[in-house]
């Protein structure tokens, strides 16, 4: 009797694999990728705290808190997470501000392929070499400030190295140059998505571009905007190639970003126990920054 | 976009004003690439120099540009490598398959991307010089791998999303294994997002330079931080050599770039911009 019931492909599928393999078999696809990232998220952060424990170099004396004591009492740990939080803050809303009224003015033009080409250009440098160039732009080479002399800008060479805010300006320029179209194409992708005919609708309503742009346009964009900056956020929160090479944290450490701090107490003064401390706090920063952030703006991808 | 001449004028000269923004300085440090070293740091600047590419020669008998290019190409490539090796599979079980944890592993799995590279520097130094890796391209290898496993992943399941499920289905009918539908199957049907995870990942582990900084010091560097010491004695800084790498590493991001260019947006977002 049994015999005469044809297996069904459902079945034949149960009998091939046992309960246990089939539950197994997702976990097993992505276990390779989760154990790897653990190797390298996880260990570095249980030896960051061990190591935040210990000082000096080669023997290494238990000092209990002493070096988290130090760092919340240190000056230059305090201003460099200001100046990163200034220069961040600043970079970020000026690549926004950019970004969005470029992808504005260009999402419906015939040409948008050809704008997009040429305003994603310093996007392909390494920012190393985008330090570079600005750094000779600014500094070495003393290019802007003979272009601000030949428009009557300026009277004689601005050094640029030697004011708080005019090095910060630079580090802005630098970043705003190399990565505004980074969100310059994720809009100009989410504007052209959007559908054409609310639009049409909108202007046969009487509606002016503006309030278009404003009031339907820009409110649907929310998620996107959201997820762009997060993502630019966390890159420009830990900004470092610029720093290291056009400043170095001068003038008086009033361009020095966390991720320079860190490297400097760890890699040039080697007191690798006083950087862990640092590291630590801020591993702690960014796990409750990515929990936050992670889980509401990522929700739209799913299925 | 508003109707109207005076608009449309305005219009063109913003866009025109940005496009000379991002031009012009390109234009200027290629030109610098192309110019003998004593015009580049001049009283006044010079912006019509004489173009020679005499200094070429200089330049690459002075440094092993071929090797830090090649150590580039080797670690980029193979990052990429471990990237798409771990990350499809990875991909394809958060997108297709129900089960208990599966949010948390993806979230945990994105939120690597949030760590600052800094804040992980130190250990990473030590566990290479433990492994005795210090000043390998295996090193950067690795690093570059995990720091852009994340995106690969996200990036690829979210194209794995989009096939519609009926295919597998009648695949699964047919007797195919998982395994086999996700080989002959999945994959092929999601190439445009393997490929734009793969172009994305080498542009960033060819961009990276805070790990690079503290692995490399001689042997292994890559081009991105070998241009930070093109630099000698009373020479300075020797801008016409940083600038020709920099092209030399401008160009095949540029390549890659146009190749998935309707991709872009959707790569950059981890996915989550479609279009």
């Amino acid at each position: 009797m049994t015999d005469a019931v044809l297996p069904t492909p459902a079945l034949r599928m149960a009998r091939r694999r046992s309960p246990f393999r089939r539950k197994a078999f997702p976990y097993l696809l992505v276990a390779p990728a989760v154990v790897y990232l653990l190797a390298i998220t996880l260990y570095p952060g249980i030896f960051a705290l061990w190591r935040s424990f210990y000082q000096g170099r080669f023997k290494l004396e238990f000092v209990g808190f002493q070096n988290y004591a130090s760092l919340f009492g240190d000056e230059a740990f305090w201003h460099s997470l200001y100046n990163t939080l200034v220069i961040g803050g600043v970079t970020l809303a000026v690549e926004f501000a950019i970004a969005m009224t470029l992808a504005a003015l260009v999402y419906r033009d015939p040409f948008v392929r050809g704008w997009r080409i040429i305003f994603l250009l310093p996007m392909l440098f390494m920012p190393s070499a985008v330090a570079y160039l600005w750094k000779l732009l600014f500094n070495d080479g003393r290019v802007i400030s003979d272009l601000l002399i030949r428009v009557g800008l300026a009277d004689s060479n601005i050094d640029f190295m030697g004011s708080s805010w005019l090095a910060r300006g630079v580090l802005v320029v630098t970043d705003v140059w190399q990565w505004t179209p980074f969100l310059f194409i994720i809009f100009v992708a989410a504007l052209q998505g959007q559908d054409k005919e609310i639009e049409e609708a909108a202007r046969l309503d009487g509606a002016r571009w503006g309030q278009i742009f404003f009031s339907i346009s820009l409110p649907l964009m929310r998620p996107v905007i959201a997820i762009a900056l997060v993502l630019r956020g966390i890159d420009i929160l830990t900004m470092f190639a610029s720093p290291h090479i056009i400043t170095q944290g001068a003038p008086a450490g009033d361009t020095e970003t966390v991720s320079y701090f860190i490297y400097r107490t760890g890699f040039k003064s080697f007191e690798f126990g006083y950087a862990s401390a640092a590291s630590v706090v801020v591993l702690i920063l960014t796990v409750v920054l990515a929990q936050s952030f992670v889980r509401r703006f990522f929700r739209s991808g799913r299925e | 976009m508003p109707e109207g001449s005076r608009f449309s004028i305005a219009r063109t000269v913003l866009l025109t004003v940005w496009g000379l923004f991002c031009l012009l300085p390109v234009i200027f440090f290629a030109s610098i690439a192309l110019r003998p070293r004593n015009e580049i740091i001049a009283p006044r600047p010079i912006y019509f120099p004489t173009i020679s590419i005499e200094t070429w020669a200089k330049i690459w008998d002075e440094w092993p540009i071929m090797h830090y290019f090649m150590n580039s190409v080797i670690a980029v490539s193979g990052s990429v490598a471990i990237c798409l090796v771990l990350g499809i599979p990875a991909a394809y079980s958060l997108a297709r398959y129900q089960y208990k944890g599966r949010e948390d592993i993806g979230f945990y799995i994105l939120s690597t991307k949030m760590m600052a590279p800094a804040a992980v520097a130190i250990p990473i130094f030590f566990l290479f010089r433990a492994m005795g890796l210090l000043d390998t391209v295996w090193a950067l290898m690795l690093v570059y791998a995990a720091m852009n496993l994340s995106i690969v992943v996200w990036i690829i399941r979210s194209y794995m999303i989009d096939i519609p499920h009926e295919i597998e289905d009648a695949a699964r009918t047919d007797g195919a294994s998982d395994l086999r539908i996700l080989w002959s199957i999945i994959i092929p049907m999601c190439l445009p997002g393997i490929i734009t995870a793969a172009v994305i990942a080498a542009i960033f582990a060819m961009n990276e330079y805070l790990f690079t900084l503290i692995i490399a010091s001689k042997n292994a560097y890559p081009l991105s931080v070998a241009l930070a010491n093109f630099s000698g004695g009373s020479d300075g800084i020797i801008y016409n050599a940083i600038a020709l790498v920099a092209f030399l590493a401008f160009f095949p991001a540029l390549l890659l770039v146009i190749l998935i260019q309707n991709h872009l947006s959707r790569g950059l977002t981890m996915g989550a911009v479609k279009g």
